[in-house]
């Protein structure tokens, strides 16, 4: 099956500028990507392009296998943009900002009232059907928009930074509502700078930075590839020291601290001292599952009495803000 | 059924529902009437029963109604467009509108359509006022129809070139500055150039030259590019009993024939208005970062 979303070394150049650095991007049909990177990424250009609003200066970008310079209008009829920032007019009512947009692409009449009732119910907004578009709040315009991108029926949802400046109720009803947007058969290409905003809704991400493609695939995926080696978290209740000394040996501990101390600082001395209550490990450690049974088996051998020991998982924060290390 | 433009439908709807175009057209009215009434108070009392009084009146009140009315829809109509495409950019709806399958033709129509259905609103509620100066006699239909003609005419080319701004533009108050400064230039510099030449010209040039064909050609090229020369030139024709359509030139070997300067006015306004279309429906593109824009601006004014 065609991805409905590749791009092949897409390059734009604004100026000098290099805002897009052959961006290698495939979308499958039906996922909800998460398009993350920090401001000035080139998230927006990517986006912009793939509604055709923006030339790339070069490479290729295609939509359900259009080319978006080829044959703009019909990647225009695939395809709904709701854009990062964007107007309403006043002097308009919600139902009348739908049936504009729904005349700009060519619905008719009779089904464009149908939609527009659907649409709006959708959305939740069924009830300021009547209302201006400026009464709404920030809130309900996103949504309005949402409506408003679905209005021709697109396969694919670009939407940009949709989330920024809503509450958390909004943001929640917002994830919801893209879940029942996929569950129509929709592909949602949403991005954000907010890793924990996507994290939980998408089932592909593609992290950017400075126009390139850092890492791209399942959520699931990125998760198990990304992440070098483990966080081993281990509580303490006796022969803390001990504990300290064995590990700080150990082959496959890469480094070991103590909670509440800062990242990278090694352990320092004095021992640690049981009479001051159980005491939290932090081991970072590099081998496999096996090996970590056998760091277990070794600690309790040696007479470490221990109360938990567990794996951190990593979260996309973590994968991001490791992947996107040092050229910020 | 066919389906309206939906720019068209959408601008009439928003532009009517407001307050604005009914204060607007309250205003205008009110002017008209108010000088009508006061070039009327002023007429009556001189003239007394003299039995050419109604028709002096009637003359009167044709012109100064005609002129106030040129005026009017001089300064509204390039308003009224100047701020239409680039509102919808400053507004961030123009992305919208050139993402969806509306064709930049169809932008350009809709919104050029919905300034002048207004601007003929005006005209229109003008016309019972005329056909007033009509009764009283002193003015013929041939006149009637030719200010309204040149009324229309000139809303469609200030109107393109308040889009055509419009369109080049990012923010609706350049536009709308542009297009002021633009018709000021035209209305201004149009009377300042004929003096000037005239002064220059004045005794010095031999009258051959000012009898050539080309130079009849050229100056009344220059004037029929000035709505209040042009009609106004048409109106004295006509009063000394020229023809509609065409004027003789009499010079000292032969006689010129050269169309109307209304009819010139005509053909050289809607000239200018389809370039200035054309020109538009060119830039009607996505907002774009400055190289490529200025690019393609440079390519639409070689080909306006
Ligand atoms: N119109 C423009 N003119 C010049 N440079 C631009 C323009 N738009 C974007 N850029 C540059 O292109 C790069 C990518 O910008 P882009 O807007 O795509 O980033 P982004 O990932 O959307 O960032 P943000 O999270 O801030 O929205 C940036 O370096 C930006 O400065
Ligand atoms: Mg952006």
């Amino acid at each position: 099956m065609t991805p409905i979303v590749e791009t092949h070394d897409l390059t734009r150049r604004y100026g000098t500028n290099l805002a897009l650095d052959h961006l290698n991007l495939a979308i499958p049909e039906g996922a909800i990507f998460g398009f993350i990177g920090p401001n000035g990424a080139g998230k927006t250009t990517t986006m912009r392009i793939l509604t055709t609003l923006l030339p790339p200066t070069s490479g290729e970008a295609r939509v359900a296998g259009v080319s978006v310079t080829r044959e703009p209008r019909v990647v225009r009829r695939l395809v709904g943009f709701m854009p990062d920032f964007f107007g309403v007019y006043d002097n308009m009512k919600s139902w009348e900002y739908l049936d504009f947009f729904g005349r700009s692409y060519g619905i008719p009449a009779q089904r464009r009232q149908q939609l527009i009732g659907e649409l709006l119910e959708l959305v939740d907004l069924a009830h300021k059907r009547d209302e201006p578009v400026m009464s709404l709040s920030r809130g309900m315009k996103q949504r309005l928009s949402l409506a408003r991108a679905m209005m021709h029926d697109p396969r694919l949802l670009i939407l940009d930074e949709p989330a920024s400046g809503l509450d958390p109720r909004a943001r929640i009803e917002l994830r919801e509502l893209l879940k029942e947007l996929r569950a129509m058969g929709k592909t949602i290409m949403i991005s954000s700078h907010i890793l924990t905003e996507l994290a939980e809704m998408c089932t592909h991400i593609g992290i950017i930075e400075r126009g390139k493609l850092l890492a791209a695939g399942e959520v699931q995926e990125i998760l198990r590839t990304m992440r070098p080696h483990r966080i081993v978290e281990i509580r303490v209740v006796a022969g803390a020291a001990r504990a300290e000394e064995l590990l700080r040996t150990h082959p496959d501990v890469l480094e070991l601290r103590r909670e509440g101390a800062r990242a990278g600082t090694e352990v320092e001395e004095p021992p640690l001292d049981d009479e001051t209550g159980p005491h939290t490990l932090l081991a970072d450690f590099a081998g496999d599952e096996h090996a970590l049974g056998d760091l277990l088996a070794l600690l309790i051998a040696e007479g470490v009495r221990i109360s938990h020991f567990a794996e951190q998982f990593g979260d996309l924060e973590d994968i991001f803000l490791h992947v996107t290390k040092g050229i910020v | 059924m066919l389906e309206l433009n939906p720019i068209l439908v959408k601008d009439l709807r928003s532009r009517m529902r407001g307050a604005r175009a009914y204060i607007l057209l309250t205003i205008y009215l009110l002017i008209l009437a108010g000088v009508t009434l006061l070039l009327y108070a002023a007429i009556s009392r001189d003239i007394g029963s003299d039995l050419n009084a109604g028709r002096r009146i009637g003359q009167a009140l044709f012109f100064t109604i005609a002129t106030v009315a040129l005026i009017e829809v001089c300064l509204i109509t390039p308003v009224l467009t100047s701020g239409s495409i680039a509102g919808e950019k400053e507004r961030q709806t123009y992305d919208l509108l050139v993402a969806s399958l509306l064709t930049p033709w169809q932008i350009v129509w809709g919104k050029l359509v919905s300034a002048l259905a207004f601007a003929l609103l005006l005209i229109t509620a003008i016309v019972p006022v005329m056909s007033l100066a009509f009764l009283f006699g002193g003015v013929g239909l041939a006149e009637v129809l030719i200010a309204i003609v040149g009324l229309i005419v000139t809303a469609i080319l200030y109107a393109t070139i308040g889009l055509f701004w419009s369109a080049l533009l990012n923010s609706s108050l350049g536009a709308t500055s542009f297009a002021i400064g633009t018709i000021i230039a035209l209305l201004l510099g149009i009377p300042f150039l004929i003096v000037i030449v005239s002064l220059i010209l004045g005794s010095s040039v031999p009258s051959d030259l000012l009898d050539s064909v080309w130079f009849i050609y050229l100056s009344r090229f220059v004037a029929a590019l000035h709505p209040f020369i042009a009609l106004g030139a048409t109106a004295s024709q006509l009063a000394g009993g020229g023809d509609t359509f065409f004027e003789v030139v009499r010079t000292g070997s032969t006689n010129v024939v050269v169309p109307s300067p209304w009819v010139l006015y005509t053909v050289l306004s809607l000239i200018f208005s389809t370039l200035l279309l054309a020109a538009s429906v060119r830039l009607v593109q996505p907002v774009q970062p400055g190289a490529d824009r200025k690019k393609r601006v440079r390519k639409a004014v070689e080909a306006g």
